[in-house]
């Protein structure tokens, strides 16, 4: 699973990161870093919650698996 | 106050007869439940225009859905926050910073403020948030078994926290406190003599910071620099009288709503004493349920907005407490329910202008609830008194005794 980050549409509410700190780090001001999370097997739930508690809508989730780079 | 017209383009089936100031439950009301009063507006279409919605006496229009508020509070180009809402008082135009500027500015000053209230630096401030709401509990315990909850926790606690934020001792506290209820409750007289004291207070003090820099809020603001350059004293006090404002009273309000909720809902309280693990999550659910807040925003240009015919100049109302009873948006909004998961409320707002002291605020609530739970026993609203609650421009919370004899 894959978690995209609209970073234009952050606006810090650092929602995500109060559900799981270490999947979705911020900066600081407080604002998500910069590019797409690769969630880890074992932190789909958390990474999902973390990514729908978005009040922007600024996490989308992805859950087709990810695309193997030859 | 006289109600100005509907303007021409409105049409006459959009106008609503609904109003933050002056709908039932908005004016002071004893054991009144404003936000509950205001989840009519769901009754309707989702857009209608309001003729009397600001503290002036202006019409807006209402979005009450969250989908809508999100578009509209995220497209600062079309929906303006510039409209000196308190240098207007004075009759003048200068704007509150951040608040009233626009991008491409707002940005600038916004990544000057952000890390002084990121999560991080909340982290920081917390022990002596917390060291302050243990002292001010422990003395009420220490005085009985009934207090005023406003006047003796939530009032306090909150303004001296911001007050610690601003570098300001807090002996002076019900000093501030009163400015703030003239400036946000006070009517035609009492609110330009609040605004004016609270200017010239802002103004001396950047002024004193500038002569002799201390390591406080103000004398990072004076010293600042954006875009190579020192700020003006406009933006200074532009800056200054934003989070003075900000502070003084919606923090409190929240409390205030929240502790009136436990104290009825004997449940509900004795679920968090036993397990304040569950405080974060239900604080969340408390700010969905009791924000103090509307925003509003101006259109910069002609837009048909999902139906509306807004035209440059329209007043466009985002009222938070509306959103959070929004049907679309949350499964039984009137229901309260503290374990609630699902929940992207707009208590702090959306898009850029998103609360800038949102996640101190939300930590105070937290440790607030976390400390008087863990002092004071099962309380409720003392027999005989009646909180008094109003709607209007911030929503607020009077005189709540609780007792727990």
């Amino acid at each position: 699973m894959r978690i995209i980050v609209q970073n234009a549409k952050c606006q810090g509410h650092a929602r995500c990161a109060a559900q799981a700190p270490e999947i979705f780090k911020l900066d600081d001001e407080g604002y998500i870093l910069p590019g797409d999370i690769e969630v880890a097997e074992g932190e789909e739930l958390s990474a999902s919650r973390g990514a729908r508690s978005c009040p922007e809508r600024a996490l989308k989730l992805d859950r087709t698996p990810a695309a193997r780079v030859e | 106050m006289a109600t100005k017209p509907v303007p021409d383009h409105v049409p006459p089936e959009m106008v609503r007869d609904f109003s933050l100031f002056t709908s039932p439950g908005m004016s002071p009301t004893p054991n009144g439940d404003p936000h509950a009063a205001v989840a009519c507006a769901h009754d309707g279409p989702p857009i209608f225009y309001s003729r009397y919605n600001t503290q002036d006496g202006r019409g807006t229009w209402v979005i009450t859905r969250v989908a809508d508020q999100r578009k509209v509070l995220q497209d600062a180009e079309t929906f303006s926050s510039h409209r000196s809402i308190f240098s207007s008082i004075l009759g003048e135009t200068w704007p509150t910073i951040p608040l009233e500027l626009d991008p491409p500015a707002h940005g600038v000053f916004r990544s000057l403020l952000s890390p002084l209230l990121s999560p991080k630096r909340v982290r920081v401030l917390e022990p002596a948030v917390r060291e302050q709401a243990i002292m001010l509990i422990d003395r009420i315990v220490a005085s009985g078994t009934s207090c005023d909850a406003m006047k003796d926790f939530a009032f306090p606690f909150a303004v001296s926290t911001f007050l610690r934020f601003l570098g300001l001792s807090d002996d002076r506290l019900d000093t501030f406190v009163g400015w703030g209820k003239d400036l946000l409750h006070g009517d035609d007289a009492e609110r330009p003599v609040a605004a004016r004291t609270i200017v010239a207070f802002i103004d001396e003090l950047a002024a004193m910071r500038r002569e002799e820099a201390v390591d406080d809020f103000m004398t990072f603001i004076v010293q600042a620099q954006v875009e190579g350059r020192r700020l003006t004293d406009t933006q200074v006090r532009g800056i200054g009288v934003l989070v003075f404002v900000a502070g003084l009273d919606t923090v409190a309000a929240a409390i205030g709503f929240d502790l009136a909720f436990l104290a009825r809902n004997l449940k509900d309280q004795q679920l968090l004493r036993s397990e304040p693990d569950r405080i974060p999550l239900a604080t969340e659910e408390l700010l969905r349920a009791y924000p103090p807040i509307q925003l509003i925003r101006v259109a910069t240009k002609d837009i048909d907005f999902e139906g509306a015919p807004i035209r440059k100049g329209d007043y466009v109302s985002c009222a938070t407490m509306i959103a959070n009873r929004d049907p679309a948006e949350f499964e039984c909004p009137n229901t309260i329910d503290l374990e609630r998961e699902d929940n992207r409320h707009a208590a702090f707002g959306y898009g850029p202008h998103r609360c800038l002291g949102s996640h101190l605020a939300r930590r105070e609530i937290v440790i607030g609830l976390e400390e008087w739970l863990a002092r004071i026993p099962a309380f409720r609203i003392k027999q005989g008194t009646a909180p008094i609650t109003s709607g209007g421009h911030v929503f607020g919370i009077e005189n709540l005794i609780l007792d727990w004899s």
